[in-house]
């Protein structure tokens, strides 16, 4: 009997064994089959991430090349800007110096229109000799006036004469022959003081006309060398201003 | 060589400057009718004051012609304060009315420049024609209707002249103190 009950208990322990150990199998062959799936997982992100990483690798190598391209432009560009920037440098240079060339230039033109502006004083000297020749003129007239006095009184002494001539008859023929010939020659005085009245009526138009021509002429020059002056003054300025 | 335009405009210009300075007083009576000739009828005590308006092109003689007389005298001297003689006062105003054609031209003509002025004998005018005009023109100037004046504008020319004057613009006053 206690055989018997050792032997059943062997036997349900080997089965109880077997039953623990299947159990285990399975287990362990359940926990291989997902530890197995978790590895492959695992694998298939990391091939995955390994292609991204290719992928990304390839990227940076051609934003490396681009980059290097872009600085070998970049050095050349340097380059060439640089060689620009010493020829304007030069050209600076060059126009600085132009500059005050100019300036100096602007200040002489000034100086020599405020110089020239003098002239003014020579036109007027000229048209002071308008006032001695008009004087003189004045004085021509005056005479002139004086000798048509002279004439007129001597047509009526002439008249007179020819009167009394008249009144003398025969004896004064010869007389009155004389004094017709004073009256012409008083008549023609006369015309000849008129015509040269005209004359100096002329003279005197002709005269203030040409001095006073020349007074303008002078003035409107004085005037022009002033926007002369002006206008070399205002560059200088603003050359001056450019400098500053 | 001068066109019909520019002879309109120096026409313009001395009757705006004739109008604006002629005048002692703005509110005076100033009539300026175009006459055939200015020298007929001048008696011999007839003077005329002459100035001289010059440019590159061409010269202008305003002629301002006047007798002495009384009722020229009383006009021009009307102001007791002032005792220059007759002449200096009206040649002083002719040379205001020169200069106000001057400062007229000066917006056509650049180059300009006036003369002072000269008093002479009317009897000179019939010789005008000598410098050659390429316009005379002569005018009576009529001041309250008792001041008898006359003018004569003789423009020589020296190229072709062309330019037409905007005379519209109001006279402004000048050589005149404004106090404020």
């Amino acid at each position: 009997m206690i055989q018997q009950y050792v032997l059943a208990v062997a036997a349900s322990s080997a089965v109880t064994a077997l039953l623990a150990f299947a159990a285990h199998k399975l287990h362990s062959a359940k926990l291989t089959a997902r530890l197995h799936a978790k590895a492959q997982a695992r694998i298939d992100t990391l091939e995955a991430a390994q292609a991204g990483h290719g992928a990304a690798i390839a990227e940076r190598e051609r934003a490396e090349q681009e980059l290097q391209a872009l600085t070998t432009q970049l050095r050349d560009e340097l380059a060439l800007q640089t060689a620009n920037a010493e020829e304007l440098r030069a050209a600076l240079k060059a126009a600085t110096e132009d500059k005050d060339q100019l300036a100096h230039q602007a200040q002489k033109i000034a100086g020599e229109a405020e110089r020239l502006k003098s002239l003014g004083a020579t036109f007027e000297r000229w048209h002071e000799q308008m006032i001695s020749l008009m004087t003189q003129n004045n004085d021509m007239h005056a005479k002139n006036q004086e000798l048509s006095s002279i004439v007129r009184h001597v047509v009526i002494v002439s008249l007179n004469a020819s009167i009394e001539a008249a009144r003398a008859g025969p004896a004064g023929r010869g007389f009155a022959v004389v004094a017709s010939e004073v009256r012409a020659l008083a008549a023609r005085s006369e015309e000849l003081s008129k015509s040269y009245r005209d004359s100096l009526h002329r003279n005197d138009l002709t005269t203030t006309s040409t001095f006073q021509d020349i007074q303008a002429g002078g003035k409107m020059i004085a005037a022009s060398l002033a926007s002369v002056e002006s206008l070399a003054n205002q560059f200088h300025s603003k050359l001056h201003e450019v400098a500053v | 060589m001068i066109s019909v335009h520019a002879k309109d405009s120096f026409d313009r210009i001395f009757r705006k400057a004739a109008q604006a300075r002629l005048p002692l007083d703005a509110g005076d009576l100033c009539e300026i009718a175009p006459i055939a000739d200015a020298s007929v009828g001048v008696s011999k005590d007839t003077q005329v004051v002459v100035l001289t308006i010059s440019s590159i092109v061409f010269r202008l003689l305003l002629i301002l012609h006047f007798d002495e007389d009384e009722s020229t005298r009383a006009y021009y001297l009307k102001d007791a304060a002032d005792e220059r003689p007759f002449q200096e006062v009206f040649l002083e105003i002719c040379n205001l009315c020169c200069g106000a054609m001057n400062q007229e031209l000066l917006r056509y003509f650049p180059d300009l420049g006036m003369s002072t002025p000269y008093v002479l004998n009317a009897r000179c005018l019939p010789h005008l024609h000598e410098l050659k005009p390429g316009l005379l023109s002569s005018y009576s100037v009529t001041l309250n209707g008792t001041v008898r004046l006359a003018a004569t504008v003789c423009v020589c020319a020296y190229a072709p002249i062309d330019f037409v004057a905007d005379t519209s613009a109001l006279e402004e006053t000048g050589g005149e103190l404004e106090l404020f």
